[in-house]
């Protein structure tokens, strides 16, 4: 049922629909409500209307930072669940998240960066410094960088790197009031360039995890099997965490540590088109995409006019679902 | 077509023990047996057990002596035994009391995470993952935010009932015709995250002192902390010693996969909520005595069943290993940038995380 290719095209489309809906909701909802008419207007004539600039210059960077992050944290987790063949493996797994709080952190603590446009390069180094620490940990020794030692490396030194920030973090007080606000998660905020400077790392990474589909679905028989079928295991592995890596990194620094989306969807995506990565991988980046800028969208109209970070309303909003998919044995655990 | 013989066991010590044919790979093993009690043991877990006996108190007397003020181990000793001395009040009310709830701490730590990681069989599962952490973190600071706690030390109270809540809830929810790890790992997980969340929401709704403040009972701490929060653990301790040493022999045949253990008449499901109870009961008393302290449930056992090569995760080694980890770290936040007390928290990852590394990446000697 779930592998009749009518079906994953049906979900792959419906998912497609999904994201641009909540893309159509994202421009026009907000303490400000602009009617879909006036925010295609905006987007194609431009104009210098109220309506106009709050779609043009709030909306549109804040929508495309959701679409890209939410897609990218998807597809990573996706890959990375493959990679190190454990269901709870998400985008921190490999230290990325932990890497990119310790970037952010150095740079406002020594005074080098303000303001979330500022922590980008800061937060993206910290992620891939991180990740590449792990994989060179877990590839040496025995057997080279089984999944159960990635996994592991990776807690080690992500527990590592939060050690180190906790430290800067408690002893000084100016950092933790600025940190708190982007370790919460959030699409505000972020200037119209953020997407931008983080497209060429989004692109590449998106085509490195899609190359290796196929040894994904070989490597989740088992090293040998793979091996047999004719996959480089190393390779595959090394290709598909590398991309993931480049794809966290980038979403990371855009839109902070937003957990759950990794963990989650890609569950969610190989319940409806089975666990064929061909299909999984791009249903895991739409439903990433929907969901997060459907979290955003609730946390502007839950609290109006303040507003709830979407890093807390992904949580809030996507766990009651996971339970509920969980029970219903729906998810493909 | 011959019919094969009937083996013969060849030595006679085997045809007497049960468990050879239990655990075929039992290397090492010795059953000592009285009457119709018997103890497993392996060889090389007890002498890993020793070696960390060694260590520990090694490691807890040299915490006993080191600090803002240096005192010689002969004091030290003469505090211990009771003698009256111008240490009195720096080692017998500061530093042991201190100590010893480190290392209690660092025990119930190390052995909830066996308990965990067995019965999820995910190395990355640890209490926190189901729920226990996060629980005790957020029902902490909702009390904090809406002033329902009248004094801080009704605090610890809080925190081990909401660990208890928000383990329960996963349970619940995960329940369904029996319990599938996988399922259990990721309902916990989910909860964990919701759970979070409100604590980060806290985070930046709150005004900064209460952000620090909440921040810094997160990290988990034994600053300021001894006997008060000492005494009850122990008695947690004390009171389910009776599980733990059946645990230590139920863990066994769960590392196995579910339908042999059930095979070898073991009730998988009430053995697998006994030991998560326990696993959740230990976790919980930790962090009402010292905050969530994270990574030592989490690598104790790893590091445990890496350093005694045993086939599942072994209790006792954990215990040993979680606490040594956490007296050590705190040694070290007390002594490392004196008169700022860094959060122990913060640095049990510092001191164990290089270790588990290693361990990871050491060629097969």
């Amino acid at each position: 049922m779930r592998d009749r290719p009518t079906v994953r095209v049906a979900w792959l489309a419906t998912a497609l629909l999904l994201a641009l809906a909540t893309v159509a909701l994202s421009l026009a909802v907000g303490t400000r409500q602009v009617p879909l008419s006036a925010v295609l207007d905006a987007l194609v004539h431009g104009g210098g209307s109220r309506d106009a600039l709050v779609v043009r210059s709030l909306r549109l960077p804040r929508t495309e930072v959701g679409l890209a992050a939410g897609a990218a944290l998807g597809l990573s987790g996706a890959a990375l669940q493959a990679v190190t063949r454990n269901p709870l493996a998400d985008p921190g797994i490999l230290g990325l998240s932990q890497g990119a709080a310790a970037g952010v952190v150095f740079a406002i603590a020594g005074g080098l960066a303000n303001g979330f446009g500022g922590y980008v390069w800061y937060a993206f180094t910290g992620a891939v410094v991180a990740a590449f620490l792990v994989y060179a940990v877990a590839s040496r020794g025995r057997g080279g960088a089984s999944p159960v030692k990635l996994a592991l490396a990776g807690t080690a030194l992500s527990a590592m790197v939060a050690g180190a920030t906790t430290v800067v973090l408690t002893s000084s007080s100016a950092t933790l009031d600025q940190f708190r606000f982007w370790q919460v998660g959030a699409l505000s905020g972020r200037d119209a360039g953020t997407v931008g400077r983080m497209l060429p790392f989004l692109a590449a990474g998106t085509l490195l995890v899609l190359v290796c589909a196929r040894g994904l679905d070989a490597l989740a028989l088992g090293d040998d099997t793979a091996r047999a079928l004719g996959h480089r295991v190393q390779l595959v592995r090394g290709g598909a965490a590398l991309g993931a890596t480049v794809l966290t990194a980038a979403a990371v620094a855009a839109a902070g540590p937003i957990a759950f989306i990794g963990l989650a969807v890609p569950h969610l995506a190989r319940r409806l088109v089975g666990g064929g990565h061909r299909w999984a991988l791009p249903l895991s980046a739409l439903l990433g995409a929907a969901l997060l800028l459907a979290a955003d969208v609730a946390g502007r109209v839950v609290r109006a006019p303040a507003e709830v970070p979407a890093g807390v309303m992904t949580a809030l909003v996507g766990v009651p679902v996971l339970v509920v998919l969980v029970r219903r044995k729906a998810v493909a655990v | 077509m011959t019919t094969a013989p009937r083996e013969r066991p060849r030595d006679p010590d085997q045809a007497r023990n049960p468990d050879h044919a239990r655990y075929p790979d039992s290397a090492g093993l010795v059953a000592i047996r009285r009457g119709s009690l018997s103890l497993l043991l392996h060889r090389r877990s007890a002498a890993v057990v020793a070696v960390l006996v060694v260590l520990l108190a090694g490691v807890m007397l040299l915490a006993a002596c080191v600090g803002q003020t240096y005192v010689p181990p002969g004091e030290v000793w003469r505090v211990l035994r009771g003698h009256p001395g111008p240490y009195d009040l720096v080692v017998g009310e500061l530093r042991v009391p201190r100590i010893v709830l480190g290392a209690l701490v660092g025990a119930a730590l190390g052995m909830s995470g066996a308990l965990v990681q067995t019965v999820t069989r995910n190395p990355l599962a640890s209490p926190d993952v189901i729920g226990v952490g996060h629980g005790a973190a957020a029902a902490t600071v909702l009390a904090l935010a809406t002033g329902t706690v009248a004094s801080p030390g009704a605090l610890p109270a809080v925190s081990v009932a909401g660990g208890l809540a928000a383990a329960a809830l996963v349970y619940v929810l995960a329940w369904r015709h029996g319990m599938q790890p996988s399922r259990f790992v990721l309902t916990g997980v989910g909860i964990g995250v919701a759970l979070s969340a409100v604590v980060q929401l806290y985070l930046t709704e709150s005004e900064l002192a209460a952000a620090e403040q909440v921040k810094l009972w997160l990290t988990g701490s034994l600053n300021g902390r001894g006997w008060d929060q000492a005494v009850p653990l122990t008695w947690v301790l004390l009171l389910t010693l009776p599980a733990l040493v059946w645990a230590s022999r139920a863990l066994r045949p769960l590392g196995l996969d579910p339908d042999t253990a059930a095979a070898l008449g073991v009730r998988v499901h009430r053995t697998q909520l006994a030991l998560t109870v326990l696993g959740v009961i230990l976790a919980a008393t930790a962090t009402g005595a010292a905050g969530p302290i994270g990574f030592i449930a989490l690598t104790a056992p790893q590091l445990s069943r890496r350093l005694t090569r045993s086939p599942q995760l072994p209790l006792t080694t954990s215990a040993l290993t979680g606490a040594l980890i956490l007296v050590t770290a705190d040694l070290t936040a007390r002594t490392l940038m004196p008169p700022l007390e860094i959060p122990v928290g913060a640095l049990t990852a510092l001191v164990g995380g290089p270790y588990l590394l290693w361990l990871l990446t050491a060629p097969k000697s």
